[in-house]
């Protein structure tokens, strides 16, 4: 019992945020549930993105009725590899990757060929919401393939590693890298068994990790340590996801990038409620940073400034980066 | 966003403060009993009356029997008598009640039985007597014995009270050559009550005689006679024996002036013996019982107003809230996953009727085989409504199958299966392997004993009779569960498992 008082005590102190906190203030505060649809629908978020010139993976077509099944080949063209992708699915469930065509079939990424009559009734269960967050009908979404650049091979087993950043109110709060894993088949959810790794908001260098909770140092498929990587383009990063603040209105939310090899920092989708285990992966707490950053906004508000996407980097910058390298 | 935690603030405040009150209100100034269990006493009261009746005559007895509305509540009452009629009237503030026939013969006995309580009386009537009277007349010896005797009693006297009180005093002092010379040699206390009451009268004060019972259990007696004045506002009420003033609560008033308790036309040797006893009554029953017979009211606008049926429902569904106040605080504080949010709480109501440990084996052979039973069509690719009419159905068939072996086998323990809610247990079927694909078998079946658990712990809670009674009579609680719950809603501490999940960070 005391013991656990302790460690409420110590979590406290150094600012760690449990989800009541995260739900009270923050999502509640700064979320407006109107808004949710934006980051909900894939479709969406990517219509407002290309509308604000914010980079996102190409895309291809939208399919909403069965009907309009029939216009797959129409919408592939001549591309060889595409994702489909549920437009409000969640956890990444529902989501084809096609990285070739063999012989009148397709390959996903790990290998498997599926027929197109497969692929249809992967879309057919798109449309009837089987992977929609709240079970009803939904949309596919056919996009453009990111291929991962190629710093990622050494630390990260198949899928794409991307890069989550925690944004309040557009300031770039805290960031980590996800990596998938052989346990999490190549997706990078962190409950389903991917890597989080922290990252320097000031230079784009990796820390520590966390997998499952724990802390660790090393990749556990590749054995390569996870810390000290350069993130190239972080800036780019950093600027991506702040402006993704004017992009949905929501206050609080995650920004999901990918670093494709020959587009750069591509969004691929954005969270409302975005997961606490981003502080375990940096050693730090969040509610420390909010605060910091609440502390700005009220200073901001009574000068009467409102700062651009290119101020507010600087400003989370100077303050949470530069981390001391951790002692091992 | 200070101005919402000031405005929930006082919210919470005033809903717990409501609550409160409310309950409060209803357990001291109400008296309602606080357990289901509290009981009360009841005194059951019989007056038997024994005659001889005059062959070929009519008979008609009258007797008084007690007015109602006093410090008491008469929960029923009821005239015993065989070939006579019964008719109660009020007289002059008394009810008396007549039996009557036409013919009667030899030794005849008559009862009259009431039961009553000292619980729940309604708010007293304002009282209302006389302040004045004329004197009685007297003449010579007796007018100068009594103007002697009140000569010293107006001086030692300031009010009518210890007007009466000396007066009383006086009379009873026996020695005294006045008081010998009024009472004339009779001391008996309806004579020293009647020489009181002269003297009295010469003062103006006006005087009632009152016939009291003594609530006694198993003691024989007869009527004990008091005297009452009114000053104005209160009766007062003196023991002529000995002065001692106020009634004490334990005395019945039965009737009140000069008649006799008894008057029978056509029969003689007329008696009345009176035999008491207690019994003990659950106290809300009487509560609802005297709430009939004193038309209180203050159960009218509560829950036990409703028909009996309806109650019972009420019952189920007023304990919700306390399920799902278990969910709330097992998931926000505790951190336990649950399958949806109110699944456990109608679950836990599925083992109101299976109880719990033959619903728990139930609850989880059927999520077994209808897992199994999704985790095969998921092979067939079927979209999502057609595979839900497929496992809904598949869940009633094992239902009905389940209640078929078990009522061949004699358990008809068995049977209680058809009420657990199908399209519940169906979406927790659906919901289960959903997480399952999603996150794993590990996950699932966490999420699933938590559910259990949860559902469980709603179910103990909401079977406790006690409690059921008590937020079933006192609802106002739940205004205060409501002032918790808000309270929960900006709580922003840790869960308990959190304390857990980050324990990575103290490891320096």
């Amino acid at each position: 019992m005391f013991g656990l008082i302790k460690t409420w005590k110590a979590l406290e102190a150094k600012g760690i945020m449990g989800i009541n906190r995260r739900n009270a203030d923050y999502v509640l505060k700064y979320n407006k549930r109107s808004l949710y649809p934006v980051v909900d629908d894939k479709i969406l978020t990517k219509e407002r993105a290309i509308k604000a010139g914010i980079h996102v993976p190409e895309m291809y077509g939208i399919i909403s009725t069965e009907k309009e099944i029939e216009n797959l080949d129409q919408i592939i063209g001549e591309h060889n590899d595409f994702v489909i992708k549920p437009a409000q699915g969640a956890g990444g469930d529902g989501i084809l990757v096609i990285a070739d065509r063999f012989e009148g079939r397709f390959k996903t990424v790990s290998g498997k060929i599926v027929s197109r009559d497969e692929i249809e009734q992967q879309l057919s269960s798109i449309l009837s919401g089987l992977y929609s967050l709240g079970g009803g009908r939904d949309r596919a979404l056919i996009e453009y393939r990111v291929t991962p650049d190629p710093i990622f091979k050494s630390i990260s087993y198949e899928g794409v590693p991307d890069i989550r950043i925690i944004v309040l109110m557009g300031y770039p709060v805290m960031a980590m890298l996800r990596l998938p894993t052989r346990q999490s088949n190549g997706k990078a959810n962190l409950h389903q068994g991917a890597i989080g790794v922290g990252v320097d908001l000031a230079t784009g260098l990796t820390l520590r990790g966390t997998w499952l909770n724990n802390r660790i140092t090393k990749h556990p498929d590749t054995a390569n340590a996870v810390d000290g990587v350069q993130l190239p383009n972080w800036d780019g990063f950093m600027k991506l996801a702040a402006g993704c603040y004017e992009l949905c209105g929501l206050g609080y939310i995650g920004v999901d990038m990918v670093l494709d090899v020959d587009k750069g920092p591509l969004i691929l989708e954005l969270n409302a409620r975005p997961g606490l285990n981003i502080q375990i992966a940096n050693d730090c707490g969040l509610t420390h940073r909010a605060h910091a950053v609440e502390a700005r906004l009220e200073e901001l508000k009574a000068k009467g400034i409102q700062e651009t996407p290119e101020q507010r980097v600087r400003f989370s910058q100077e303050l949470f980066g530069h981390v001391k390298p951790v002692e091992l | 966003m200070r101005s919402l935690t000031l405005h929930l603030k006082v919210l919470i405040a005033i809903l717990v403060s409501l609550g409160v009150a409310i309950t409060a209100y209803q357990i001291f100034v109400l008296g309602i009993p606080v357990t289901e269990a509290e009981t009360d006493n009841v005194w059951n009261i019989d007056a038997k009356v024994e005659f001889q009746a005059n062959p070929r005559n009519p008979v008609k007895v009258q007797m008084f029997v007690p007015p109602l509305g006093q410090d008491f509540v008469s929960l029923n009452e009821s005239f015993i008598s065989n070939n006579y009629g019964v008719s109660v009237n009020n007289v002059d503030g008394n009810r008396r009640v007549t039996w009557s026939a036409r013919r009667a013969e030899g030794p005849q006995t008559l009862y009259y039985r009431m039961a009553l309580t000292q619980r729940y009386t309604k708010d007293k009537p304002k009282e209302e007597g006389p302040i004045y009277r004329e004197s009685l007349p007297l003449a010579g010896p007796e007018q100068i014995a009594a103007e002697a005797l009140l000569a010293p009693i107006r001086q030692h006297s300031a009010d009518v009270e210890t007007f009466i009180s000396e007066t009383i005093k006086r009379v009873n002092n026996l020695g005294d050559d006045n008081v010998k010379l009024l009472l004339a040699g009779d001391t008996s206390i309806t004579n020293r009550a009647r020489i009181i009451d002269l003297l009295l009268s010469i003062a103006h004060v006006p005087l009632e005689k009152v016939h009291t019972i003594r609530l006694l259990e198993n003691q024989a007696q007869s009527p004990e006679l008091w005297l009452r004045s009114f000053n104005g506002e209160n009766w007062l009420y003196f023991n002529p024996d000995n002065g001692q003033q106020g009634l004490p609560r334990d005395r019945l008033i039965w009737w009140l002036g000069d008649g006799e308790l008894i008057n029978v036309d056509g029969g003689k040797q007329a008696q009345v013996n009176f035999t008491l006893n207690t019994s003990e009554l659950n106290a809300i029953r009487l509560a609802k019982q005297s709430d009939e017979s004193a038309d209180a009211g203050f159960l009218e606008y509560s829950l036990y107003g409703l028909p009996l049926q309806t109650q019972q429902t009420y019952q189920i569904m007023i304990m919700i809230p306390i399920g799902v106040l278990v969910i709330l605080i097992l998931r926000n504080l505790g951190g336990l996953q649950t399958l949806g949010t109110f699944t456990p709480v109608l679950i836990a109501l599925a083992f109101r009727e299976t109880q719990l440990g033959f619903g728990i084996v139930l609850f989880t052979l059927i999520t077994a085989l209808g897992l199994s039973l999704r985790s095969y069509l998921e092979h067939l690719k079927l979209q999502m409504l057609p595979r839900l009419s497929v496992v809904l159905t598949f869940v009633v068939v094992l239902i009905a199958v389940i209640s078929l072996f078990s009522h061949k086998l004699g358990l008809e323990r068995g049977l209680s299966v058809a009420l657990f809610p199908m399209v519940i247990l169906t979406m927790t079927i659906e919901r289960l392997s959903i997480t399952w694909e999603e996150r794993g078998g590990g996950h699932a079946f966490k999420v699933a004993v938590g559910t259990l658990v949860a559902a469980t712990l709603a179910h103990l809670l909401m079977s406790i009779p006690q409690l059921t009674y008590f937020i079933f009579t006192f609802p106002a609680v739940l205004l205060i569960l409501v002032g918790f719950m808000l309270a929960m809603g900006r709580y922003r501490g840790y869960r308990l498992t959190e304390l857990f999940r980050f324990k990575a960070f103290l490891k320096d």
